[in-house]
């Protein structure tokens, strides 16, 4: 006879058993990544694997992001670009793009969500757009930017970042709007406020969190691109998936722990601005957070 | 000054009427209470004169003056709805401020007036408070305060009670007619709730579906209801309604029902003879009155209210027949008893096979 406290034990037992066997299995590839980072190049492909790197080794970071003196001497000179112009590249474009995106986007859901400038249907329609897999706009794409003379710009790839996140930042802020009840906005209007006076003094502020929450979940989107960007740039504008990409030919061969490094420099920034923003997150990713 | 007439009024939603040629007018200071059922109309009638919602046809002036293209926050109108619809982010004060700021008002005496109608309902204490951290009743004072202190010429109040519980409602419902009484402004008041339209109300207008039903005062809706929806609206215990005919015996008109069979007084006798329904306030009818004949009846259920008791007795229908005797003598009738029952026949209605209420002549 097992006993109720004796059940419960076994099963959170079972339970963490599986979570911690999970969780293993999820951040193996994100250890190794940070790990292989630090590793000499001997130890890269060593067998049996090194799991801690033996001396730990700043060597790979200063090749990747510095050019430093090993550079030439390791012939490990694959881009012709330096990282941190990429990394410069990247930061505009995403921010940029997606700073765009949400503003049009949450003027749009806006009016969706007030005015009801688009049906349901156009709104499923907008979400549609997205199903769309990019693979198969590229092509055209490609022409189109070539003629605008578009292509290998930073601004060509603003656009098209922005035109593609635009149907996730209508879709998000429109359900934050639409948690304004409208009599607060009424209120506001009897009041003597105009129109826009009630959007960035009532409903702007009421929706912040989840503006922040949209405003990075369309940054990660954009940071971390690549297929768009590795058909509409050439060599004047890389960004950095574009470069981690290059550690990985067939005439430079695997380059796995300058890779790493490019990798983990690629993931810093936006843990960052995370962690900056958490406080929003949590709320905005919390829907219901104004008392009817 | 706000003497606010509705002409024609009409809104629809879609193939929907939600109001039908509406036209009213409510005078200066006055204090109006729409009542009725939900759907009927009440609540789109106040959110088109606060500007809301545009009339598909129809006028809406305020002191002689048209105003439907005038935006709600050009009408000098004050609102206050169900829901307190308090700005979240901002404190009590900065709530009750807000007008003030829209309208230009200096710091300095804007920080006065809000102490000043903060205090007016009670509030002084909240000031620092944000709207999450007050009750319900406390929140609609804020909400309260914050429409009074930009001094509109007319206050809408769209069922601003109806979300608070039974003791906060009637201290507000208190409130709201010390404010009127004090203030001297327009209240328009709208509500399904026959009592705070009965407590409150100068006039009350009655609308269904769409269309006013009856205009007057508390005691002209309360004593001559003009048809059976009103009369079974208002009040509480309702009116004992007994369906059953008109019928003449001897040229005498006769209302009778499975259970009564009553000789009409003078003045309904003209009522044509069919279906009708009889109709009389359990205050009217009195129990047991000796030397009094009438109709006997089985006691089903009784209610000691306190000051009076309530006795249902079963009338051979769905609806109990329901008296009402004062203090609590009758408190230990048992149930099954039978007493005899007089109705008063000054205060007896009369519906036709309509509804509509047979007038005296």
């Amino acid at each position: 006879m097992i006993t109720r406290s004796r059940r419960r034990l076994i099963s959170a037992t079972v339970r963490y058993a599986i979570l911690s066997i999970w969780g293993v299995v999820a951040f193996f590839p994100i250890y190794w990544m940070v790990s292989t980072s630090f590793k000499p190049d001997i130890q890269w492909f060593a067998w049996p694997p090194v799991y801690f790197p033996d001396p730990p080794t700043l060597t790979n970071y200063m090749n990747v992001w510095l050019g430093a003196e090993q550079y030439d001497q390791t012939q490990y000179a694959i881009s012709s670009q330096t990282p941190l112009v990429s990394l410069w590249n990247t930061t505009v474009i995403a921010f940029s793009s997606t700073f765009l995106a949400v503003a049009f986007g949450s003027v749009l859901a806006y009016g969706v969500s007030r005015y009801r400038i688009l049906s349901e249907a156009r709104m499923f329609q907008l979400l549609m757009l997205r199903m769309i897999p990019p693979i198969v706009v590229v092509a055209p794409l490609s022409l189109y930017y070539s003629a605008l003379g578009l292509l290998d710009t930073r601004i060509g790839v603003i656009m098209v970042y922005f035109l593609t996140t635009l149907p996730y930042a209508v879709w998000m802020t429109k359900s934050f709007i639409d948690e304004v009840p409208r009599e607060v906005e009424q209120a506001a209007e009897i009041l003597g406020a105009s129109r826009w006076r009630t959007v960035f003094e009532i409903v702007l502020p009421l929706i912040r969190s989840g503006l922040v929450a949209t405003f990075l979940f369309i940054l990660i989107l954009t940071w971390s691109e690549y297929l768009l960007a590795l058909i509409i740039t050439k060599t004047q504008v890389s960004t950095l998936p574009i470069e981690l990409s290059k550690y990985q030919g067939s005439t430079e061969g695997r380059v796995y722990g300058r890779q790493a490094a490019l990798a983990v420099g690629i993931t810093i920034p936006l843990m960052v601005v995370g962690l900056i923003i958490r406080k929003h997150l949590a709320r905005g990713f919390s829907f219901g957070m104004i008392r009817r | 000054m706000a003497r606010i007439e509705l002409i024609n009024l009409n809104k629809s939603f879609g193939a929907v009427q939600a109001v039908k040629n509406l036209n009213f007018t409510i005078e200066d200071g006055e204090f109006v209470v729409f009542v009725g059922p939900s759907g009927c109309g009440k609540t789109t009638t106040l959110r088109m004169i606060a500007g809301f919602e545009d009339p598909t046809s129809g006028e809406i002036r305020i002191d002689g003056r048209v105003i439907n293209d005038l935006e709600p926050r050009d009408r000098n109108l004050g609102m206050v709805f169900q829901s307190h619809a308090l700005f979240p982010h901002k404190n009590v004060a900065q709530n009750i401020e807000f007008g003030l700021r829209m309208k230009k008002v200096p710091p300095e005496e804007r920080g006065r007036r809000v102490r000043e109608v903060a205090d007016m309902v009670r509030i002084g204490h909240l000031l620092g408070k944000m709207p999450a951290q007050c009750s319900g009743g406390e929140s609609q004072r804020v909400a309260l305060a914050r429409t009074l202190v930009t001094n509109p010429s007319t206050f809408l109040l769209d069922e601003p009670l109806s979300s608070l519980d039974a003791k906060l409602r009637r201290e507000l419902r208190a409130e709201c007619d010390r404010l009127h009484q004090v203030l001297k402004r327009t209240f328009i008041f709208v509500t399904h709730d026959q009592e705070e339209a009965m407590t409150l109300a100068d006039r009350i207008v009655v609308m269904r579906d769409g269309e006013i039903v009856q205009v007057g005062s508390p005691m002209e809706i309360y004593s001559n209801p003009v048809n059976y929806f009103i009369a079974d609206f208002f009040g509480s215990p309702s009116m004992n309604l007994v369906a059953g005919e008109v019928v003449r015996n001897n040229g005498v008109a006769h209302f009778r029902s499975a259970l009564f069979d009553i000789p009409l007084p003078g003045r309904l006798s003209s009522a044509g003879t069919g279906k009708g329904t009889l109709g009389i306030r359990p205050e009217h009818v009195g129990i047991n009155i000796i030397g009094k004949t009438g109709t006997a009846l089985p006691v089903r259920l009784v209610e000691p209210l306190g000051k009076d008791t309530l006795l249902y007795f079963d009338a051979g229908t769905d609806r109990a027949f329901v008296a009402v005797s004062e203090g609590l003598d009758m408190a230990d009738t048992k149930i099954g008893e039978r007493l005899t029952l007089s109705l008063d026949e000054r205060r007896m209605h009369l519906f036709d096979e309509q509804g509509l209420s047979i007038r005296g002549t």
